[in-house]
């Protein structure tokens, strides 16, 4: 009979195989790349301190990702309580300007506006729009979140024509 | 990050949460430090037994603070939906129940307290002035109480709408 794998075992299959979405992940909630270290490192220990109980009760993947947005989540609850508040995919009226948002940390300039605009979202907002950056379907995102595949979807529908809107709205200024 | 460091991080992250319970029991000492001065200085024994029922009723409230904050141990792996539903659960329940674990408790404190401080017989107010007294700082306790518990009952109903809308989204 097989042994199950140890706690250790699990964990270092995860981080090979979510490791680059994890990182994506710090980035899209902390633009202070020091916080965006010290973020992974936080989502990496949770990440194998939950492996412990890891159950089968969904995907690897699945828990993978509720870990890691959790802890992405508890971060920015922190940052949230002494900076700017959040805001919803309905109130984001405009794109931030590439000057305000530490645009020496992304070298890419689009890249930056859009992981700018996720860090203004709330809950679920923000952890809907990056799993769907993360070519999740809106099925796979309603069992991370927890939410029915058909809210999702129209969660994802809205931030889509919000941000060409912006994006369009940018390009004729 | 290698599987060294992150057995030592992970032990740092538990003391860290020994620290967040220092607040609640500095608060409590506060109270506990401000009406235990009373209750020894002030040569009124009804006001010191005032002093000593608010004291008992603060510990028991931080004691309901926590055991409602620590009540929520966090599954690593929940789902948002499943995390926040349970979060406004909790608040909502410990609103709609602010007379109970935390106005009710400071009452009888408040009163004798009070009481003890107007009818005091260094007091030398006539008993028509003392009894207006009590009923002002009375009305005025209770309209502080009164407040206090319409609030937290609005805060619930709005609870109940998002705990709904919540509902809604997970069919």
């Amino acid at each position: 009979m097989r042994d199950e794998p140890s706690q250790d075992e699990r964990y270092l299959a995860a981080a090979d195989e979510f490791g680059p979405a994890l990182q994506r992940l710090a980035r899209a909630s902390e633009a202070n790349p020091e916080r965006q270290r010290d973020l992974l490192q936080d989502m990496h220990v949770a990440l194998w301190r939950s492996l412990n109980g890891f159950d089968g009760r969904c995907s690897m993947r699945t828990w993978v990702y509720r870990v890691a947005h959790n802890v992405a989540a508890s971060h920015v609850d922190r940052e949230r309580r002494s900076r700017r508040g959040l805001v919803t995919l309905d109130e984001i009226d405009q794109l931030p300007d590439a000057a305000d948002i530490g645009a020496d940390y992304e070298t890419n300039d689009q890249v930056a506006r859009l992981n700018a605009i996720i860090r203004q979202l709330k809950q679920p907002d923000r952890q809907i729009i990056t799993l769907y950056l993360e070519e999740l379907d809106a099925a796979s995102i309603a069992e991370i979140v927890g939410l029915s595949p058909g809210a999702v979807a129209t969660r994802i529908s809205r931030f889509k024509s919000n941000l060409a809107r912006l994006f369009r709205e940018t390009n004729h200024v | 990050m290698s599987l060294a460091d992150i057995h030592v991080r992970a032990e740092r992250f538990q003391s860290r949460i020994g620290q967040r319970n220092l607040i609640e029991y500095i608060a409590a000492a506060s109270v506990v430090g401000v009406f235990g001065w009373f209750a020894l200085t002030i040569p009124l024994a009804i006001a010191q037994l005032g002093s000593l029922l608010i004291i008992a009723g603060a510990l028991y409230v931080t004691w309901k603070l926590r055991s409602i904050a620590g009540g929520q141990q966090k599954d690593p792996a929940v789902s948002w939906a499943d995390f926040h539903r349970s979060e406004l659960m909790r608040q909502r329940d410990a609103l709609r129940s602010v007379w109970r674990w935390y106005l009710g408790p400071l009452l009888p404190g408040f009163l004798v307290f009070v009481a003890g401080v107007v009818f005091a017989p260094e007091n030398p107010a006539p008993l028509l002035a003392k009894l207006a007294m009590l009923v002002s700082v009375l009305g005025f306790g209770a309209a502080v109480f009164g407040f206090i518990g319409w609030i937290n009952a609005i805060g619930a109903k709005r609870l109940d709408q998002e705990i709904a809308k919540l509902d809604a989204a997970r069919r």
